[in-house]
């Protein structure tokens, strides 16, 4: 029986050491992973665990990112808890396996500590993995800080392994920027942390020996389309829910309330920022500063990305006259994911606003506040001439002439 | 440990309740099907299965069939092996934490897998498996061709097939390369148990796979699968056809305990030429051409060359 | 099967072999075993066959190579003794008769239209000019 790991309740933890405690608290039945940076820590302080007593779950190291989502399909298939971590390249190879795991709804907790995807290589934090993997079926929840971490991984399993939902999931921190910066964290003791995520319950698991079941079909056009709609149906209606329970129950637990749509400074806001990942709480931070300067400035953050919450955020951005929609991944032939994510939430609606997209912060290069009053000052001019003043797309924090399209 | 399951004869080993169903999609004729029966029928402990894509798995899990009785999970073609694994790995963890449904059973788990996703494609999975000391089996389905997507070369297609990828012509006498020596590199992981095996000679295959399931690690099965759509022969023939290649040698039958005791399990009472294993081929059919027949008198040298060394090895007990 | 609609299936089109709990499934022959729909037991392949094996009980010998080497698993055989053939499963690969060892053959290829009862009367008779095949056990 594994050690319980005496917390005190504010631990200086990073993101990564937030995930691998959630992690240890779950009581993880396997974890299969492959070490990259900026999450290796993740597997670093759990082997540790491992090492001194506190896991009785097995911890599987294998030869590739791809093997390691194939185990932990195979893991979680068999039916137990399951979760890894991973980056980048390595998010990038597990990306065949990752549409497996959700076709065949098989619930995993995937941490990625998210990172620029080459080339050229780069180790740093921006949004190009987790934007790869928006198309892959799994859940997407996004953190802004340790904290964050360490109460979305708690929650993720809940939800992931819901019998209503039977998804996988991420839970995405931001390369460095949060994995590895200690910051104070807010602890559950083990047996809270425990009961909070819950027992694992089984369900058409392949060690019931007496009940054989066949996972990983092929469907032909005869059954694939109806296979792929009932996975759609369930992502769609089943996990917001599933998610908002398990935000209100976690508020009553610790005090910390999370929504499906973050918003700060947006009751009378007339200009927003969308965004994720860490840019959050910097763009917090200048709303309030811009607001004293009487721009009156709010922020949207996205936490959870996939299922997107089209009505959620269309209602959070109803009232605004100018919105900028920021991207931390290189678009590549068109306008940022968050900006078409945004379009279509609003497109349809009564909103006037006007819309524009920033790409920034690749390769991990830092949004500063000055960015930021930069943005807010373009949004107030837009919402003044109520039409863009600025072209569509604009490179931000980039050095040379300055970049923009459409 | 569970039992072994006692099997002296044939008729006593066809008391077997097949776990494996009819009605698949396998060609008429085709030996995956054997080699399947052969490797399940050898126990009666539970199993978990996996299967990399390939002819077995399309044509054993197509919606709304599955023709196994034991859970079965197929991911991807480079990856049963880790599937299996992860499946393994669950087990131990559920018996350490006293969650087993069934905690007085043990199951056996088992991978299959072409030559694609094992010489080629899976290679790395395999490996990395193999490295970890997972208690699984992996067994290869070698019908040394792409067979599912259409008779595509792999590093499994011996040196003188016509594959749709190294075909035979006016310049070509078709592959190029010899075939990979997977056994010598399964055994090179230091496995407790690796051997080649053949559907036609059941008794050695079953004791085989009955050594293998007794071994604590890793163990890797290689065994040839005749396949008529793409070696080119009759369907009623792949037994002959079997016969064949392990009386020529061309298939010799030994296994490797530990990574270096060799053994040698068969040892045909006629050999018999290797002209006659490729001559009742249609891939080999170009061989017998003046321009090509001089890759037979080549071929029956590196037969009779392997055959000598295994026999060394053997002897030699290294 | 019927083909349901999205909302009728089971989810990551998971497959079950039988219905219901099965304990030690592998000393249950396939009579006495609950399969489902979904296990390809309970489908057919007959029409793959253009010809088709026939059984002359009279000269088997219960040698078991039929069975052992049926790669569609329709060689019936209970208590050691080849009781028949399984025609939903059988796709009319003939490696049943050419693994026969007696003489005559008691399995024999017929075209697939053929009576049982017409098939045995036309059976061939010992072959002399071969020397006889012993069933031996390998």
């Amino acid at each position: 029986m594994a050690d319980t790991f005496e917390l005190r309740d504010i631990e200086v933890w990073d993101g990564n050491m937030a995930a691998s405690h959630a992690l240890r608290q779950a009581q993880v039945d396997v974890v299969a992973a492959y070490p990259i940076t900026p999450s290796t820590p993740i597997v670093e302080n759990y082997a540790n665990f491992k090492a001194n007593g506190y896991i009785d779950g097995e911890f599987v190291m294998t030869e590739s990112e791809h093997g390691a989502m194939s185990c932990c399909i195979g893991a979680a298939a068999a039916g137990g808890r399951v979760a890894t971590a991973t980056s980048s390249q390595g998010f990038a190879l597990m990306v065949e396996t990752l549409y497996s795991a959700s076709g065949m709804r098989i619930p995993i907790v995937l941490n990625v500590v998210n990172r620029a995807i080459g080339a050229p290589l780069n180790v740093n934090g921006d949004h190009s993995d987790m934007y790869m993997g928006r198309d892959s079926g799994w859940i997407q929840i996004d953190c802004y800080n340790p904290q964050n971490v360490y109460d979305m991984n708690l929650i993720a399993f809940r939800v992931s392994e819901d019998h209503d939902v039977r998804l996988p999931a991420m839970v995405h921190q931001d390369g460095f920027m949060t994995s590895h910066t200690a910051q104070g964290v807010k602890t559950l003791s083990d047996e809270v942390a425990y009961n909070f995520v819950g027992e694992y319950k089984p369900m058409n698991d392949m060690l019931d020996l007496d009940h054989p079941v066949t996972h990983g079909v092929q469907t032909e056009e005869d059954w694939h389309f109806e296979h792929k709609a009932r996975q759609q149906h369930a992502l769609m209606t089943a996990v917001i829910p599933k998610i908002q329970a398990a935000f209100d129950d976690f508020e009553k637990l610790t005090g910390r309330k999370y929504n499906i749509v973050e918003t700060y400074n947006m009751d009378d806001a007339e200009v927003a920022v969308v965004c994720m990942g860490t840019s959050v709480e910097t763009a917090e931070e200048v709303s309030n500063e811009l607001r004293a300067q009487g721009i009156k400035a709010g922020v949207v953050g996205i936490r959870v990305f996939r299922p997107f919450p089209l009505e959620q955020i269309a209602a959070a951005l109803k009232d605004v006259k100018a919105i900028a929609a920021l991207d931390r991944s290189s678009p590549h032939g068109t306008v940022g994911a968050l900006f078409n994510e945004l379009s279509g939430a609003l497109f349809n609606t009564d909103t006037k606003a006007v819309m524009t997209n920033y790409i920034y912060g690749l390769g991990g290069r830092d949004l500063t506040k000055a960015h930021l009053v930069e943005i807010y000052n373009d949004l107030k001019a837009n919402a003044d001439a109520g039409k863009p003043t600025t072209p569509l797309q604009q490179y931000i924090g980039l050095r040379g002439p300055k970049l923009s399209f459409f | 440990m569970s039992e072994i399951k006692k099997i002296k004869n044939l008729k006593e080993f066809s008391t077997s309740a097949d776990r494996f169903e009819g009605a698949n999609l396998l060609c008429p004729g085709c030996a995956h099907s054997i080699i399947v029966r052969e490797v399940l029928n050898a126990t009666n402990d539970d199993l978990i299965l996996a299967a990399s894509t390939g002819c077995l798995e399309v044509c054993t899990a197509v919606y709304p069939y599955t023709s196994w009785d034991a859970s079965w999970i197929h991911v991807g073609f480079e990856n049963g092996s880790s599937a299996v694994a992860g499946a393994e790995a669950m087990y131990k963890a559920l018996k350490t934490k006293g969650r087993l449904k069934q905690p007085d059973r043990t199951p056996k788990f088992v991978a299959f897998g072409g030559d694609g996703a094992t010489y080629d494609i899976g290679f790395q999975w395999i490996s990395g498996c193999f490295e970890r000391g997972h208690n699984i089996m992996y067994v290869c389905l070698d019908n040394e061709v792409y067979a599912n997507t259409g008779g595509q070369r792999s590093s499994s297609t011996p040196i003188g097939a016509s594959a749709t990828t190294t075909p035979a012509g006016s310049v070509s006498y078709g592959e190029k390369k010899n075939k990979k020596d997977m056994l010598a590199i399964m055994a090179a992981h230091g496995a407790p148990y690796v051997a080649q095996v053949a559907p036609n000679k059941w008794k050695d295959m079953v004791a085989k796979i009955q050594k293998g399931f007794a071994a604590e690690g890793p163990v890797y099965i290689n065994a040839m699968s005749a396949c008529t759509t793409e070696w080119k022969f009759a369907p009623e023939d792949t037994i002959s056809i079997s016969d064949l290649a392990t009386d020529s040698l061309v298939f010799p039958l030994y296994e490797i305990i530990d990574g270096t005791q060799l053994n040698i399990t068969y040892r045909p009472k006629n050999i018999i030429p290797v002209r006659d294993y490729l001559g009742a081929q249609g891939r080999f059919k170009h061989l017998f051409t003046k321009q090509y027949e001089y890759l037979i008198d080549e071929w029956q040298a590196r037969v009779d060359a392997k055959w000598e060394y295994l026999q060394r090895r053997e002897e030699a007990s290294v | 099967m019927e083909k349901k609609g999205w909302d009728g299936f089971e989810i990551g089109a998971m497959l079950r072999s039988f219905e219901g709990a099965v304990s030690g499934i592998a000393t249950i022959l396939p009579e006495d075993r609950p399969y489902s729909a979904s296990s390809s037991f309970t489908a057919s392949v007959a029409d793959w066959r253009i010809q088709k094996p026939l059984f002359n009980k009279d000269y088997c010998i219960d040698c078991q190579f039929c069975w052992v080497y049926c790669p569609d698993l329709s060689i019936i055989s209970r208590d050691k003794k080849m009781v028949g053939i399984d025609f939903d499963h059988c796709k009319g690969c003939g490696i049943c008769v050419q693994v026969c060892p007696t003489n005559p053959k008691s399995l024999l290829m017929f075209p697939e239209q053929i009576e049982e009862e017409v098939a045995l009367a036309e059976w061939p008779t010992k072959n002399t000019s071969k020397a006889t095949t012993e069933a031996k056990e390998e």
